[in-house]
């Protein structure tokens, strides 16, 4: 296995997780727009290399406005008193359209060097000769090789690069919540009524927390799109679920502390998670398991995860029993 | 003692497989008829040889296509992509072995290769490209009353769109008017032919994969409807066409298998030519029986032409 690569990839999903994190724990709003707002970071940032914006700025940028959708659905939440979840589900959706506007197309790929050629299919077939007149097989090639010059990357993405990156954020992200505001902000996840006791306005809240929520997977998505070379308008599909089941992956491994740890979460459980997919992915054929059984296993192993942390598991599993099972059983 | 043998041989015999047969690594974006068709092209025709392969479908998560990729960087020696997203993701991770990708439609779009034909890299393959010039003239020869052609598509795919354009731009050319009748899921689909079917004289049916895996509900709806079907692919002209002129995906897989069988032989991939599906390998379809219910007469030179008459 590529443990480095997994843990590329892991790091990258563990950024969408961090925003699933502060959506569902730390301000208590369960949104979905991370499934919309992850394609939107992706097709910003790409449609704007092609528009010779600098790599690092289109990255910035298309999570800021993944983080605006956020601000969207915020609003929703606050001004219609509609209920997070389906204020989501909306913006969601819309994102949908948005997004196949912005890439003018439901997939586009990082500038590359081509010869500008439009793709007809240029084979003789028997019907030719039904329209002699219209075949017209000029080719459109030109000879020149167009390089897309904006597009040099200036960092590559890295494993050393991300770990820098998500150091830094969870620096921030962790002198943030150690702030009154950040106080606040999880103290409004915890009690939404007793942040108005407290004569702060709860809007405020929602609408950071949920841009923060969604300005983190529209960074995944940047990044997603740059380390694998595209962007298409499907790839948001199930980030939300993956995410979460990230987040509580960590949850059990390291335990609810302190907010430090609870950041830590997102990223121990991104990167486990992955690596369970890349094992299934390894190992699953080898012992009889189709190709379409992946999400299954990859949902027993978390079944499981969550099933070995129960008390009642623990002591039925624990040594003694196993002993005295075993003596039992001579 | 007996089983401990018996595990070593095992284990032995796991390994001389894995040291004196090639794998080949399949990644595939999603689990559908026409691409797991593909697949199975790709097998028969390779069937003489001694392959092991690894079938990986990413179910859709463009995360696992990324990992597959990276997986097969790692333990496979030759890649074969299926679709443009599982391709677009083996083209950016691996680098050093072999990449032959298939059912991509514009490669070039894709940022696979910078032209078709011969190109210098590691990636090759073969495009599933529609003769759209051609089927645009067979409607304007054949329904010469189809003033107005409807497009059926998904918003979600790449491929559709390249068609699409197409359609559009030879349409244009020969005085035709398209209707362009999408969705991202069949419901809204259906709801796009309900709502607009009325203008809609013909429908050109193409290599869509939502189209494809609902073809015998879109069938019902455009008999219902009374409204004729030509189709560049075959497997969705069968359900639903009076004329289908294209190729199926099992003959697609069996090209690949073909090419993937020069690589193997030892040919460069800077000799190998990113191609269209061959002009020879695309069949004809002709369904008198619903040409009958449409009141249509089949000119004979198409029938002398065609390969599957129903």
């Amino acid at each position: 296995m590529d443990i480095i690569s997994i843990f590329e990839q892991g790091l990258i999903a563990s950024l969408a997780a961090l925003g699933v994190f502060i959506s569902f724990r730390v301000i208590d709003l369960p949104d979905l727009t991370p499934d919309g707002s992850y394609v939107l970071g992706a097709a910003v940032t790409i449609s704007l290399l092609y528009a010779n914006v600098l790599l690092p700025f289109a990255i910035l940028l298309g999570a800021l406005a993944s983080g605006i959708a956020g601000l969207f659905t915020a609003f929703l939440y606050n001004k219609f008193n509609m209920h997070s979840l389906l204020a989501s589900i909306l913006i969601m959706t819309m994102l949908y359209s948005i997004n196949l506007r912005i890439m003018d197309g439901p997939n586009i790929s990082v500038p590359k060097e081509s010869y500008g050629e439009e793709v007809i299919y240029e084979e003789q077939t028997k019907l030719d000769f039904l329209f002699e007149d219209t075949n017209n097989t000029e080719s459109l090639v030109s000879n020149e090789l167009q390089k897309n010059e904006n597009f040099t990357k200036v960092f590559s993405i890295d494993i050393y690069f991300l770990l820098f990156i998500s150091s830094i954020i969870i620096f921030l992200l962790y002198l943030l919540f150690k702030t009154e505001f950040g106080l606040a902000l999880r103290g409004f996840g915890n009690n939404k009524e007793g942040i108005k006791n407290l004569g702060m306005n709860p809007n405020i809240f929602s609408y950071t927390g949920l841009f923060l929520g969604n300005f983190f997977p529209g960074l995944a998505g940047g990044f997603f799109a740059i380390y694998s070379g595209f962007s298409d308008v499907n790839m948001g599909q199930g980030i939300v679920v993956s995410s979460l089941a990230a987040v509580i992956i960590g949850e059990i491994v390291l335990g609810k502390l302190n907010i430090l740890y609870n950041l830590l979460c997102a990223f121990i459980g991104g990167i486990i998670y992955q690596f369970v997919i890349a094992l299934v992915m390894k190992y699953g054929y080898k012992i009889g398991f189709n190709p379409g059984d992946m999400k299954l296993l990859t949902s027993i192993f978390i079944i499981l995860m969550i099933g070995l942390r129960n008390e009642e598991v623990k002591k039925w599993l624990s040594l003694k029993r196993l002993k005295s099972f075993i003596i039992r059983a001579r | 003692m007996k089983k401990r043998f018996f595990g070593v041989f095992l284990v032995f015999s796991l390994f001389v497989v894995h040291v004196f047969s090639l794998t080949i690594g399949v990644t595939q974006i999603v689990e559908h008829p026409a691409l797991d068709a593909v697949f199975e092209g790709l097998k028969e025709e390779l069937s003489d040889m001694d392959l092991v392969y690894d079938h990986q479908i990413a179910q859709g998560s463009f995360q696992n296509a990324t990992q597959i990729a990276k997986k097969f960087n790692n333990d496979s020696d030759l890649i074969v992509a299926i679709a443009t997203p599982s391709a677009q993701a083996a083209a950016n991770s691996i680098k050093n072995k072999p990449i032959v990708f298939t059912a991509v439609t514009d490669p070039v779009a894709a940022g696979l290769i910078p032209k078709m034909g011969l190109n210098s890299g590691n990636i090759v393959g073969i495009s599933d490209m529609l003769p759209v010039e051609l089927h645009m003239n067979l409607i304007k020869k054949y329904f010469p009353e189809a003033k107005n052609i409807g497009l059926l598509f998904n918003t979600g795919e790449i491929n559709s769109k390249k068609i699409v354009e197409l359609a559009n731009k030879y349409s244009e050319e020969l005085g035709l008017n398209t209707i362009e009748i999408s969705g991202s899921n069949i419901n809204e689909l259906i709801t796009g032919i309900n709502s607009r079917s009325d203008e809609v004289d013909i429908f050109y049916l193409f290599t869509d994969n939502l189209v494809a895996s609902s073809i015998e509900l879109l069938s019902e709806k455009m008999k219902e409807k009374k409204i004729p079907v030509i189709s560049g692919d075959i497997d969705i002209a069968k359900a639903s066409s009076v004329i289908g002129f294209g190729f199926d995906y099992k003959s697609l897989g069996i090209e690949t298998g073909k090419i993937v069988r020069r690589i193997i032989n030892g040919e460069k991939i800077s000799e190998i030519e990113s191609t269209f599906m061959p002009g020879n390998a695309l069949l004809l379809y002709l369904n008198l029986e619903r040409a009958k219910a449409f009141n249509l007469n089949i000119p004979d030179e198409l029938i002398d032409n065609a390969d599957i008459i129903e």
